[in-house]
């Protein structure tokens, strides 16, 4: 098997540990997998931008009518380079099996999680029939991670906005009516402004959800 | 002839990419000036790029068309193929008279050059594939000219074809120059578009995934480069890109033994255009050199190298075998040569750093393999650093090589090779260019 970002032959040296654990097999070589930066350090409780406790950014979603609907979050890289390709690779050049790229991390802190419902972030279905793919739903897939699908979006396009349209975005979603489990994990790939999610986690709450945890891939 | 013929003449195109309105496209479709193809056909073939590798062609729940569909990751980058989407080709050529090419190009032949001119000029006038084996700086663009005359005289679409965008760059010039009134399209990653239909194209051989049927002669130039000769997919491309039986025209310093045993007709030049030998590599041993640049020294017989060619005013390339390296040393080097630049393959700055040393703005650069090939700069010392590492095979070590010496006022530049013990690389590399100066490849 060869890396699937640099296509150098992989050496994945098995073990008794992966066997049994059925731990999920690294796609990436050392090299590729170094590229990316984790987050760390002192981070926002909801988005995890380096700072102390909150950034100047959630304090002001706080003062807003989104305040408390989130309980706590969290992004796990930053978007350097090697992300960007990444992300420019999996979603515009629509690379499917990318998905399979941060399966171990995802599965890793997803895992296992009784009475908590994990829900992605779906995609406008006219944005889906033209991506073919529902990038949050593949990346959950690939991570052997069950969800549920609670969310519809209701407005087509987000990407091409800017910063002030997206903060002052009337309604995003909408809620399916499936039953709504008390506690919920929110999932999606990218976090830029916090809108999204932020809409996502209320429309929830609003139907009925005690706690919304977020989660995402990277923070921008 | 309609401006959509002159773009998908010849090319098999996505059609949610491609740049004329839904009812123009539409209509050809109709009318049966277009046929359609399944981008990935049904026995898992990509239609593009010709790729059927499982590793390659991945299957996924596709939610356009609500079914397993099959994408392609070879040629991925070009925009993505998959079973539900569609390629386009033209099937009713109408007729086509291009200008009649005016060949403006003064420059001489010499002999060995002549012959090997019209050696070519014969294959493709036959049909039949043929080999142009001649050392670097023996002329060998400038020998294709009246070949590639001939072909578009006769109203042939001529595609000369190179591994990397860098020499497609540097050929494009000076084809547009020796055939002003030809209708002629450079394409590369990220080239621009370009009107009209072209009868003769410089490209990439990634880009020839893009064609179909399309050439009556295609070049290769530089046939054992980097990718085409790992990525059995580029041979194929060739293949496509060309007319059932149209002539390929390998072009090679280097050729590999396949290409020597599968081309029968060949041209041999082993002399440079201006007569001079070949600078013959010098080996230096440089013991423990990774020790010593671990250790932030620079060893004292490069440095006194160095140090020769600054104060002789003369430009240098310093060849090292890793990216990581050149990174971790030219900090190092700048303090024994102050202005040195570091040149490699991720650098967007390359072609300016190059220039540069033309100009002898910069003393001399800090290079990664990439710099092999096409580049000439007159009077040009050359040094590899760890010229025994397995990166450096026979062919890297002649290409390198053969980039001293290539100009007629400085036809003896110094090529040495700094090492930590000789390699069978070397050996062979160093007895190439010995027989090459005697008259002949003695293998």
């Amino acid at each position: 098997m060869n890396c699937l970002l640099c296509d150098l032959p992989l050496s994945q040296i098995p073990s008794w540990r992966g066997l049994f654990l059925n731990e999920l097999p690294q796609t990436i070589c050392i090299g590729c997998r170094k590229g990316f930066e984790l987050i760390g350090g002192d981070v926002c409780r909801y988005c995890s931008r380096a700072g102390i406790d909150m950034c100047e950014e959630c304090v002001q979603w706080e003062k807003t009518a989104y305040a408390g609907c989130i309980t706590s979050g969290k992004c796990l890289f930053t978007y350097n380079k090697a992300m960007q390709d990444y992300i420019y690779q999996f979603k515009f050049l629509q690379d499917v099996v990318l998905a399979r790229v941060f399966a171990p991390e995802l599965h890793e802190l997803l895992k296992r999680r009784k009475g908590t419902a994990v829900v992605p972030i779906p995609l406008h279905p006219e944005r889906l029939k033209n991506r073919t793919f529902a990038q949050v739903e593949a990346l959950l897939h690939e991570a052997r991670i069950p969800f549920q699908t609670l969310l519809e979006k209701t407005e087509a396009v987000q990407g091409q906005k800017s910063r002030e349209q997206r903060l002052t975005a009337e309604r995003l979603f909408s809620w399916n009516g499936q039953p709504v489990p008390k506690r919920i994990v929110l999932v999606d790939d990218l976090y830029t402004t916090g809108t999204t999610m932020r809409h996502a986690a209320k429309v929830l709450k609003d139907a009925g959800a005690e706690s919304v945890e977020l989660l995402s891939l990277v923070r921008s | 002839m309609s401006d959509l013929e002159q773009f998908l003449r010849g090319r098999i195109w996505l059609r949610e990419h491609t740049p004329f309105p839904k009812e123009q496209v539409d209509a050809a479709i109709a009318n049966g000036d277009i046929t359609i193809k399944q981008g990935i056909s049904t026995d898992k073939q990509c239609m593009r790029c010709l790729e059927q590798s499982p590793l390659k062609i991945i299957p996924f729940d596709c939610a356009k068309c609500e079914a397993t569909c099959y994408y392609c990751r070879q040629c991925l980058q070009m925009r993505r193929i998959s079973s539900c989407t569609e390629l386009l080709v033209w099937r009713n050529p109408s007729s086509w008279q291009p200008a009649l090419p005016s060949f403006d190009w003064q420059g001489k032949l010499t002999d060995k050059q002549k012959r090997a001119s019209e050696e070519v000029a014969e294959s493709i006038a036959l049909r039949r594939p043929h080999l142009v084996y001649a050392v670097c700086g023996a002329g060998k663009t400038e020998l294709l000219f009246p070949g590639i005359h001939e072909a578009l005289q006769k109203g042939q679409r001529v595609c000369l074809a190179a591994p990397r965008t860098d020499v497609v760059l540097e050929l494009s010039p000076r084809l547009r120059a020796a055939f002003p009134a030809t209708v002629t399209h450079t394409l590369y990653g990220g080239s621009p578009e370009q009107e009209g239909l072209a009868q003769l194209v410089i490209a990439t051989t990634h880009q020839l995934y893009r064609f179909e049927e399309a050439f009556d002669v295609v070049i290769v130039d530089e046939a054992d480069a980097f990718p085409y000769t790992v990525d059995p997919a580029l041979a194929c491309a060739v293949e496509k890109a060309r007319k059932p039986g149209a002539p390929i025209i390998y072009v090679s310093a280097t050729p590999t033994k396949r290409l020597l045993k599968t081309i029968p007709n060949r041209s041999e030049i082993f002399s440079r255009y201006h007569g001079f030998p070949l600078p013959v590599p010098v080996y230096r041993p440089l013991w423990g050199y990774k020790k010593q640049l671990a250790a932030g020294k620079v060893p004292e017989k490069l440095k006194k190298w160095l140090q020769e060619k600054v104060n002789a005013g003369e430009p240098f390339l310093l060849f090292l075998p890793t990216i990581q390296l050149i990174d971790e040393t030219v900090q190092l080097f700048k303090e024994v040569v102050p202005g040195i630049e570091a040149v490699h393959a991720e650098d967007p700055g390359r072609k300016e750093k190059v220039m540069q040393l033309r100009e002898q703005k910069v003393p001399g650069l800090v290079c990664s393999t990439i710099l092999e090939r096409g580049i000439t700069i007159a009077n040009v010392q050359i040094a590899i650093v760890g010229a025994d590492e397995a990166l450096f095979d026979h062919a890297a070590l002649i290409q390198i090589s053969g980039r001293a010496g290539r100009s007629a006022d400085f036809p003896d530049g110094e090529v040495v090779f700094f090492h930590n013990g000789i390699s069978l690389e070397m050996d062979r590399a160093r007895q190439l260019i010995r027989s090459y100066n005697k008259g002949g490849d003695r293998r």
